[in-house]
């Protein structure tokens, strides 16, 4: 019956409400560009959602655990393979999405007789300088977007992933330490969370820096490093603000 | 998804040599032994082929990681690869597994490739002897291993120290002396005592063996050193060198 067009639009407009509703439970992932490097960061119960892919590759994401992993191997993959065989410094997000991974979700979200990947992410490049830094948005169905403006959050509720990168970008400075920049994530954390409207809330006098019951996942692609390797995990309670 | 980077790969044929093979470019002194602070790992900068000096800018001490080095001798070309192949598949591990590499794993990555390049080996075109030095990073306690291979792929321990190369013979005998009556042995010196004795050994080494050199502080010619300790790597740069060198090699 599939072979029938409407119903493959139909079968697809199906599959689509299915992973959306999957998702739902998930909280948000956050990256945003600041001059000492990409800051990642994210809230779980067990369950890593920031990961280091490749020298100056991070990856965040939201959805079910074992898409998660299939994403990120697929990603890890791509990137020694890309790095061995020419060198790291062709190993670029716009290559890798474009090449590798857009082409596999979007194939894996069109096969209708197969389990979809059920992943919202987010993938970081580290730049030289912070305006060289790419970050992408990365949907289930291999639809991505390229965000210029160095903020990007990863949530079920497209809408209300706006309003939170918006407020954001409002709530954060220029010369806002490393800790500032992770209290504004993390209270925009906790209002997408809560299904609350941002127009009420203002960024924490004093640093939110944990969520009470969870454990707080952050990392940074550090611009400072000298090695190759650019990725670290933070401890936001050793961050000073 | 069990982190073997080698798995990624295709299988490359064996090689074959002929009659009109191309110069074999090998000749070295590549060395590691313990100090107080951990391991020093260092070697000369000379390239040969048979009397012929390819380069003098040679870089063998080789990290894989953050807390791994390699120290080659042999074809370079076939050493390099390995390097190269090392660090990948490391990396490859860490990240795909989130865990880093155990360092009994890594040792025998490295013996995998030596025993993989057996074949060149035998034809005699492909011959690497390396040293390999790391650190378990899972035991709070561990301390900087020094391991040396023969070409077939053996690896074996070194108690105080390890060299290869064509010029290690002498340093061999000369740190077996200090290992025995030196005042400190080499495993108590400090890491500046220590930079200074591996200057002196690859001096020793240049003296006797024509395919060691690159190394000459009269004419600002250093050595590349590297210490492993539990914190990391650290390249002794040129400055330190030269300074260890006034103050205390001459």
């Amino acid at each position: 019956m599939t072979e029938e067009p409407y119903r493959w639009l139909e079968a697809i407009g199906n599959r689509r409400e299915y992973i959306r509703d999957q998702i739902k439970g998930g909280t948000p992932v956050f990256a945003v560009s600041r001059p000492e490097g990409i800051l990642l960061l994210g809230v779980g119960q067990g369950q890593s959602k920031i990961f280091e892919i490749y020298d100056r590759h991070g990856f965040a994401a939201l959805g079910h655990p074992v898409d998660i992993e299939k994403i990120r191997q697929a990603a890890i993959e791509a990137a020694h393979m890309e790095g061995f065989n020419r060198s790291s410094k062709d190993v670029t997000l716009r290559r890798l999405i474009s090449f590798a991974l857009s082409t596999t979700l979007k194939n894996g979200f069109e096969q209708i007789f197969s389990p979809p990947i059920m992943v919202e992410s987010i993938f970081a490049e580290l730049g030289d300088t912070a305006g060289e830094d790419v970050l992408v948005r990365v949907h289930y169905d291999g639809n991505h977007r390229y965000e210029n403006d160095g903020i990007v959050i990863a949530f079920w509720d497209s809408r209300r992933e706006e309003e939170a990168v918006n407020w954001v970008r409002k709530a954060t400075k220029a010369k806002d330490s490393l800790a500032q920049v992770a209290s504004v994530c993390l209270t925009a954390w906790q209002t997408l969370v809560d299904n609350k409207g941002f127009a009420e809330v203002s960024p924490p006098d004093e640093p939110l820096l944990k969520i009470e019951g969870k454990s707080v996942e952050a990392a940074l692609l550090d611009r400072k490093l000298t090695g190759s390797v650019h990725y670290r995990s933070l401890d936001l309670n050793r961050l000073k603000s | 998804m069990n982190g073997d980077f080698l798995a990624l790969l295709p299988k490359a044929p064996l090689a074959q040599v002929s009659a009109s093979a191309p110069p074999i470019v090998e000749g070295t002194t590549v060395f590691a032994f313990h100090c107080r602070e951990g391991a020093v790992i260092a070697g000369d900068h000379r390239a040969t082929a048979g009397n012929t000096i390819f380069s003098d800018k040679t870089e063998k001490i080789l990290e894989l990681d953050s807390h791994s080095l390699m120290a080659i001798a042999g074809v370079p070309a076939t050493a390099f690869e390995m390097a190269r192949t090392l660090q990948t598949t490391f990396e490859f591990y860490r990240r795909s597994q989130l865990q880093p590499m155990s360092l009994l794993a890594k040792i025998r990555a490295l013996s995998q490739l030596l025993r993989n390049n057996i074949p060149a080996t035998l034809q005699g075109f492909g011959v690497v002897a390396p040293i390999f030095a790391g650190i378990e990073l899972s035991d709070p306690k561990a301390t900087p291993c020094i391991y040396f291979y023969d070409p077939l792929g053996a690896q074996f321990e070194a108690a105080t120290y390890a060299g290869s190369g064509s010029g290690s013979g002498s340093i061999k005998s000369v740190l077996h002396y200090l290992e025995k009556w030196g005042d400190p042995p080499p495993a108590e010196m400090s890491a500046t005592e220590a930079i200074t004795l591996a200057i002196r050994l690859l001096m020793t080494a240049a003296e006797f063996d024509s395919a060691t050199g690159g190394v000459n502080p009269e004419r600002d010619m250093f050595a590349t050193i590297k210490l492993l300790t539990r914190d990391g790597i650290r390249t002794v740069d040129v400055k330190e060198q030269e300074r260890c060198w006034k103050e205390k090699a001459r």
